[in-house]
């Protein structure tokens, strides 16, 4: 008689808060639940709330892994992009978020781990650690990463320059990177208001890209950043 | 069971003094233990959980039948959840969303009241219920039209639904005999009594391994002294059962005793098995709730049994 094969947990001896700080984490069935109602009501509330309209949804790819960039006005990036996704892709959407920030005490831990599905960014100390984790879950077929390259949310409403970090991810890979471009953000929610305004908002999505013709070197780094920052900014300046 | 009966009833209240007094006094110990200079870390932890857990615990009984009920099922649920954790079973959502299911069935089974006879819980659906939540699990592998690994899923879904599940919520349904609090309090008091004095009496006089190859920590002596302090613990609390008669406070004694040890045991080669050390981390200072609530889970329906034997759960004896 062969030995049955138990499959305990990974996280089985770790706090609650432990459990939704790491990364990745395990599966939870109520978790799920939540998410998934919560992804629904938030679909209805943009639609109502912000009148959000959604261009390009048939360019997201249907197959592999992906991640869609952005450009980053406010707290509603997040919201609208995953009201992008489709629903039954929302437990394997991962809005990369500053840790110093959504991860920093135990109710922002709980909103951004159940509610966003945030992976954990540390965007101080340990960037190329968590670039790392990013890219191990890309591997994975079927997972989509959310990713506002330059790194914090524009106050002045211009786009600021995109960081090294998603170019290095993608460098010498196939991944497909998806340009998206939110516009109306800075004014439904401006940064330091606790509630956004009824405004407009508007997302465009564009045809995803890919950079595995390019070498793995700082050349191909830069390349890419100006490349994905180029195309955000012209589905943002293309008529509506 | 309701406020207003706790607060009336004696039986409540004099736990409510033992168990206070017992804390404060813990308390001072590890207290004066600390001051003189000991180590007392692992204690302290231990003695935090239960200044956590003790008010929850006393607090649900104090809100009556409803919350008894409800607070049992949670248990269960989270205790079973965490085996599922630990196995793997949790992966398979329809074999978890199952048992949980047959669980919260077994609480509304111990709430609702009989239809044909009016009292409040409907034993006979409580009784039959693992034929049905059994039944069911063993269909999910026909649902689903596959053949690979299923015998591993179904039998560790039916051990967690009837171990987990269906034994500790005997527990909830003692909440429904006209003793509830005298029962209730007198198990969960016991039964920690008797963990407590395993681990000490252990600590004290232990030589030779009990089980050494389920749990090498424990010895024949901390076993065989706990047995005779449980044997003990019913005289002193004879006030939470008047109807009882001296025989009956041996037996009341016997099934802590042994059965709170069986119990710790049966979760000591699960977790072996496994290769975890504890079944969750939920309550700091003490592990998973199963680790906290294993004894209590072979104790409950032994002893529910026993005395539904002796005097019923339903009647009030006449004393």
């Amino acid at each position: 008689m062969t030995e049955w094969e138990y499959n305990p947990s990974p996280d089985i001896d770790e706090t609650m808060s432990e459990q939704l700080r790491n990364f990745p984490r395990q599966p939870h069935m109520l978790m799920y639940a939540i998410r998934s109602i919560v992804a629904m009501l938030l679909r209805g509330w943009m639609r109502v709330y912000h009148r959000m309209r959604i261009d390009g949804r048939p360019n997201l790819p249907a197959t592999g892994s992906y991640i869609l960039v952005c450009n980053h006005t406010s707290h509603l990036d997040t919201l609208c992009m995953l009201c992008s996704v489709p629903l039954r892709q929302i437990h394997r959407t991962f809005p990369a978020a500053a840790a110093d920030y959504f991860f920093s005490s135990l109710p922002r831990s709980a909103i951004s781990a159940i509610l966003i599905n945030a992976l954990p960014f540390d965007r101080k100390l340990k960037g190329a650690e968590s670039l790392t984790v990013c890219s191990e879950l890309l591997k994975n077929e079927g997972n989509i990463l959310i990713i506002f390259p330059e790194g914090t949310r524009t106050t002045t409403g211009e786009m600021s320059r995109f960081r090294s970090g998603i170019g290095r991810l993608v460098v010498g890979t196939d991944l497909a990177v998806v340009p998206c471009y939110l516009d109306g953000g800075t004014k439904a929610w401006p940064k330091g208001k606790a509630f956004p305004r009824p405004k407009k908002l508007s997302l465009r999505i564009g045809k995803p890209k890919r950079y595995s013709h390019l070498d793995k070197s700082s050349e191909s780094v830069v390349a890419i950043c100006e490349d994905l920052q180029n195309a955000v900014a012209e589905l943002g300046s293309s008529p509506k | 069971m309701t406020i207003e009966t706790a607060l009336q009833s004696g039986v409540f209240l004099t736990y409510l003094k033992i168990i206070g007094g017992l804390l404060v006094f813990a308390g001072l110990m590890i207290t004066i233990l600390r001051v003189s200079g000991k180590n007392v870390a692992g204690v302290w932890n231990t003695y935090r959980g239960w200044l956590v857990m003790v008010p929850i615990v006393i607090g649900t009984i104090f809100l009556g039948r409803t919350a008894i009920i409800a607070g049992v099922a949670l248990l269960a649920i989270f205790g079973f959840k965490e085996f599922a954790r630990a196995t793997g079973l949790y992966n398979d959502w329809w074999m978890t969303g199952l048992v949980y299911l047959g669980i919260i069935l077994l609480g509304v089974a111990s709430y609702v009241p009989d239809p044909r006879l009016g009292y409040d819980g409907w034993y006979g659906f409580f009784m039959a219920l693992p034929a049905f939540v059994v039944g069911a699990i063993l269909l999910v592998p026909i649902f689903r039209n596959r053949a690979q690994g299923q015998l591993q899923q179904i039998a560790l879904a039916i051990v967690g639904f009837m171990y987990f599940g269906w034994m500790f919520s005997h527990l909830g349904f003692l909440a429904n005999t006209p003793y509830a609090y005298g029962y209730i309090l007198y198990l969960i008091f016991a039964v920690e009594i008797n963990d407590i004095a395993a681990f000490t009496c252990g600590k004290l006089f232990g030589k030779h391994k009990l089980r050494e190859n389920i749990s090498p920590n424990k010895t024949i002596e901390g076993s065989v002294g706990a047995v005779i302090i449980s044997l003990g613990i019913p005289w002193l609390l004879w006030f939470s059962f008047p109807h009882f008669e001296p025989w009956h406070l041996v037996v009341a004694g016997l099934v802590v005793g042994v059965g709170g040890q069986l119990g710790d045991l049966v979760i000591s080669y699960i977790k072996r098995d496994i290769g975890i050390k504890d079944m969750g981390s939920m309550i700091k200072g003490h592990g998973g709730i199963l680790d906290r609530v294993d004894s209590m889970i072979f104790v409950a329906p032994i002893f529910f049994h026993v005395i539904r034997w002796i005097h019923g759960i339903r009647e009030i004896p006449v004393s």
